[in-house]
């Protein structure tokens, strides 16, 4: 499964690139984050509860930021483990000056499914990633926006 | 009142059926203190096990004990297989996993809730390898491998060359070449597979209900990996199983699983599958890569056959794999009268899940390429293929007929069936239809296929595997007995037990039509027993139900039962009238003098006297009525010095002609009329003969049109529901028509063929060979399953983008 997007983030090409990585923007805005924890830098264990028909299940999941070009890009290597089954997910993102104080982020990602999720969820997985990411960005613009507005 | 042989009694089944009273395995409660189980299994499909920890797990309420693969590596040993390769395939993964679904663990509680609960608990950690399971990457050098210790994939290849294909071949005014590929499906009862098994340490005995069918030989197979004798594994099969086409003999790994899980936690316990457990790691059909060459002349005429056919058994292969590769190894050349034939066979282990048994086993894979073949000669040639076909048959006077591969047909009228499927479909008359429709832009094709259909299945067959060396080294095997028994009671009450292990086919209702027939004995005074006991029943290695074998064989021992039981009668008769044997005859609970008819006594006298009245037996006649029969079949003999053999007692022929109309728009393909034509010989039953034609067209259907275990590259089966692995219902099936032509088998003592599996193999060829001669005008050729939409207009599609370019 692949997919790819971009969004218009508030805030200057460093301070978006900074908050993306920002453990406590992460555990509020990814979907179902129960628990996030910071292992070392750059890897983050998360537990996520995913409330969606064929995928739904508690899962652990192992998040690696990799290829870290400072304010530029990143990669995500993410690897979930639950009673479902498993999901292996690459995401290279990047970040563009889009003038108005704006950033755009653009992501494109590669995921593959095993066990039950593949089995009897393969059909709604790509609807799911959709949601998942939407929902997080959408968050994500709303906490940028809050801190902006504090300053 | 009494049946008769050839009769459509209603089956005697059904009442029970359809009051809800029959009895499944999930019904029982053979032992007290039952606990339930559930299995972990691997999300991945090549992997290795590091660790695995339970501890959470066994913290919950109601969890009573868990297995891994050490204790099942200390209970039991790798599953004995048809093959020299010793591949290690034991009833849970041991340090590896090898497909998506293999069972790792075992957790028993008080209530299967409780032991699924606990299976989230349990944290397994692996190392992934590398997946393959393509069957031809898989046969690769540097393809990923999955027994380490064998160094190859590839678990059985051999070659074989009969007749004279070389020269056939040197000789051929045309040789034609063509590749196809078969899918991965498997058959959906609607029963899954069901286990309670009980050990008693102080015995050291296994008790297992199951709805496990056979074939017996796998009693051995079984005792063999629990490392026990053959009456320390009692097998106990319920009265009912809710259908199994084969996929229920691939339980048998569970039995072994549940014994042991029985063992090491102290208590009964129950294992009742579920759907997506049943799509994921049950057994299905292999897929298989057909290459194949045919050596034919300008009339026609195909005088030569090569054959390059893998197999793929999935992560271990099974027995009775690699049968799936010779089962059909003696029909090889079909219907036709093809003497030269090179055949290479290769069973390859991939990362999918393993296969087995599934109606008509080697059959579909078998007919798709061969018949789809006769399609694409006929093109070629610009024949019909309706001609082709008739040039080849093998003549109607030349039964009994020797395949090339050793196969005996024992009787048959190819012709009669053929000319009686073209006049049903109105084959002249549809051609002029086509060639109108097209007129007006619609794609109208008509497909025929010819199978002979094998049944009663040889034992020796499987040992085609090995080489003739290797086979010399072991004992020979041969036969395909099968055993029942008829008894009297003192109130003259008949009891007949058999051992076919019916999963759904009526055999009880026929085995009462025989021996009604037999004894001249009414209806109530009959009951079939089919419920199967390793320790009591009448069976052979053969039995089960399996190669639709009760028409030849168990039909068979159940007459041959009832005649011992009435030839005992008319020896008491014969005593007590100063009758002759040879004067006797029995009708309507009498048995008289066919000179002088008043001269009679009642049967109820006959069986008083076995049993209240010894003295008044003949001098040395035993006391009472209980006969057993094996009926066994002389033509299945072992595997010849040459590798010839005669793999099954019997061989029915079908012939299918089909129309469809392809909508050019949206590839989607509608059939129009489906004729099936069948000879098994001497129809016991027309209406459960029908029954079985149907139900074997409707899998044969689905996998034409609909099934497939798809798995993606990594291993993953993305098929694992009825979401997304289609099976036909009734508001699919097409209009059928059955049509039967009778030619009784010389060989079986009622002239009686199996009938249950052909149109299983037969459906895939012809509604392809439809859709190809409906495509014909757009110069489109499919040689895959399944028909899908998006398939075939894809290749309409890519045709006619190709044309475009060219112009």
């Amino acid at each position: 499964m692949e997919g790819k997007g971009k969004i218009n983030l508030p805030g200057n090409k460093k301070e978006v690139f900074e908050e993306m990585l920002n453990p406590e923007l992460l555990e509020k805005c990814i979907m179902g984050c129960k628990e996030f924890h910071v292992i070392e830098n750059n890897k983050y264990k998360a537990e996520l509860s995913v409330g969606i028909a064929a995928v739904k299940g508690k899962y652990d999941a192992d998040i690696n930021v990799k290829n870290i070009a400072e304010g530029e890009s990143y990669t995500l290597v993410i690897h979930g483990e639950g009673n479902p089954g498993l999901v292996d997910a690459v995401a290279d993102i990047t970040f563009e000056e889009n003038g108005n104080d704006d950033t755009l982020v653009k992501y494109e990602y590669q995921a593959d499914a095993g066990g039950k999720i593949a089995s009897i969820g393969q059909r709604m997985l790509g609807g799911v990633a959709k949601l998942v990411i939407n929902d997080f960005f959408k968050k994500a613009k709303n906490e940028l926006k809050l801190k902006q507005e504090a300053v | 009142m009494g049946s008769k042989i050839g009769e459509s009694k209603k089956r005697v089944e059904d009442a029970r059926l359809m009051a809800g009273e029959g009895t499944y395995i999930d019904d029982l409660q053979p032992f007290g203190n039952i606990h339930h189980a559930a299995i972990l299994r691997s999300p991945y499909s090549h992997a290795k096990i590091k660790n695995i920890h339970i501890d959470e797990a066994l913290k919950i309420k109601g969890v009573i004990g868990i297995v891994s693969g050490k204790e099942v590596a200390e209970l039991s040993r790798p599953f004995p297989v048809g093959v020299s390769e010793p591949v290690e395939y034991y009833s849970l993964a041991i340090d590896k996993v090898r497909f998506v679904g293999e069972g790792v663990a075992v957790v028993v509680a008080k209530n299967r809730y409780i032991a699924e609960d606990a299976l989230d608990k349990i944290k397994v950690e692996y190392e992934t390898l590398d997946t393959v399971v393509d069957v031809e990457k898989a046969m690769e050098h540097d393809a990923p491998i999955l027994h380490e210790n064998l160094k190859t994939n590839v678990v059985n290849h051999r070659f074989f060359d009969y007749g004279e294909t070389d020269q056939a071949f040197e000789e051929a005014d045309i040789v034609i070449s063509k590749k196809f590929k078969f899918p991965k499906y498997s058959a959906t009862p609607v029963e899954n597979y069901g286990i309670i098994a009980d050990f008693k340490a102080s015995e050291e005995q296994y008790t297992v209900w199951s709805n496990f069918h056979g074939p017996f030989t796998l009693h051995s197979v079984m005792t063999a990996a629990l490392k026990v004798s053959g009456h320390q594994l009692r097998l106990q099969i319920p009265k009912d199983i809710g259908g199994s086409y084969g996929i229920k003999s691939g339980s048998y790994p569970y039995i072994v699983l549940m014994s042991i899980v029985s063992r090491v936690v102290g208590v009964p316990v129950k294992w009742i599958e579920d759907r997506q457990e049943n799509l994921l790691a049950s057994s299905s059909g292999t897929d298989r890569v057909t290459w194949i060459d045919a050596a034919v002349k300008n009339d026609g005429t195909v005088t030569g056959l090569r054959m390059k056919m893998a197999d793929n058994v999935g992560g271990y292969i099974r027995a009775p794999e690699p049968a799936n590769l010779y089962r059909t190894h003696s029909n090889s050349t079909g219907a036709y009268n093809i003497k030269n034939l090179q055949m290479e066979t290769i069973a390859v282990m991939t990362n999918k899940s393993p296969t087995g048994l599934i109606r008509g086993y080697g059959g579909p894979q078998l007919y798709f390429p061969l018949e789809r073949m006769m399609e694409i000669i006929a093109r070629k040639l610009n024949m019909d293929p309706a001609d082709l076909i008739k040039k080849n048959l093998i003549p109607a006077d030349s039964f009994p007929y020797r395949t090339a591969s050793g196969g005996i047909y024992d009787s048959g009228n190819y012709q009669g069936a053929l000319n009686k499927a073209l006049e049903l479909i109105d084959y002249e008359e549809f051609r002029k239809r086509q060639k109108e429709a097209l007129k007006k832009g619609k794609y109208l094709g008509v497909g025929l296929a010819c199978i002979v259909e094998p049944s009663g299945s040889n034992m020796g067959y499987v040992t085609i595997a090995l080489t003739p060396e290797e086979r010399a080294q072991g004992l020979p095997k041969s036969g395909s007995a099968e055993g029942a028994t008829v008894s009297i009671d003192p109130k003259g009450s008949i009891n007949v037990r058999i051992s076919t292990v019916p999963t759904g086919q009526g055999h009880e209702t026929v085995a009462s039509q025989i021996v009604s027939d037999v004894l001249g004995a009414d209806d109530n005074s009959i009951k079939v027993y089919a419920e199967m006991d390793t320790a009591t029943s009448p069976w052979s290695v053969a039995s089960g139900s399996y190669s639709s074998r009760f028409g030849p064989i168990g039909s068979s021992a159940v007459y041959e039962a009832a005649k011992k039981v009435r030839n005992k009668l008319l020896k008491i008769a014969e005593h007590q009238l100063n009758v002759p044997i040879k004067n006797l005859s029995i009708d309507d609970g009498k048995v008289f003098d066919k000179n002088e008819p008043d001269k009679s006594i009642s049967m109820k006298r006959l069986i008083g006297t076995a049993h209240w009245n010894t003295e008044a037996l003949p001098a040395g006649m035993e006391a009472g009525i209980h006969e057993t029969a094996f009926y066994n079949i002389e033509s299945a003999k072992a595997p010849n010095a040459d590798d010839t053999v005669n793999g099954s007692a019997t061989h029915g022929f079908v012939v299918d002609a089909v129309t469809v109309e392809v909508d050019e728009t949206t590839g989607e393909v509608n059939i129009l009329d489906y004729i099936t034509v069948h000879d098994a010989g001497k129809l016991l039953n027309p209406k459960i003969a029908d029954g079985q034609i149907l139900g074997g067209l409707a899998h044969g259907f689905g996998g034409a049109m609909f099934e497939e275990l798809v798995y993606d590259e990594k291993g993953q089966l993305l098929s694992g529901s009825f979401m997304d692995y289609l099976c036909p219902t009734s508001t699919e099936m097409p209009k059928i028509t059955i049509n039967h032509q009778e030619t009784p088998s010389p060989l079986t003592p009622l002239g009686a063929k199996g009938l249950g599996e052909g149109n299983t193999m037969s459906a895939p060829a012809v509604i392809s060979n439809a859709v190809n001669d409906a495509l014909r005008p757009l110069d489109v050729v499919i040689n895959k399953l399944p028909l899908a939409p998006n398939m075939i207009w894809k290749q309409i599609s890519e045709k006619k983008q190709k044309m475009k370019e060219e112009v």
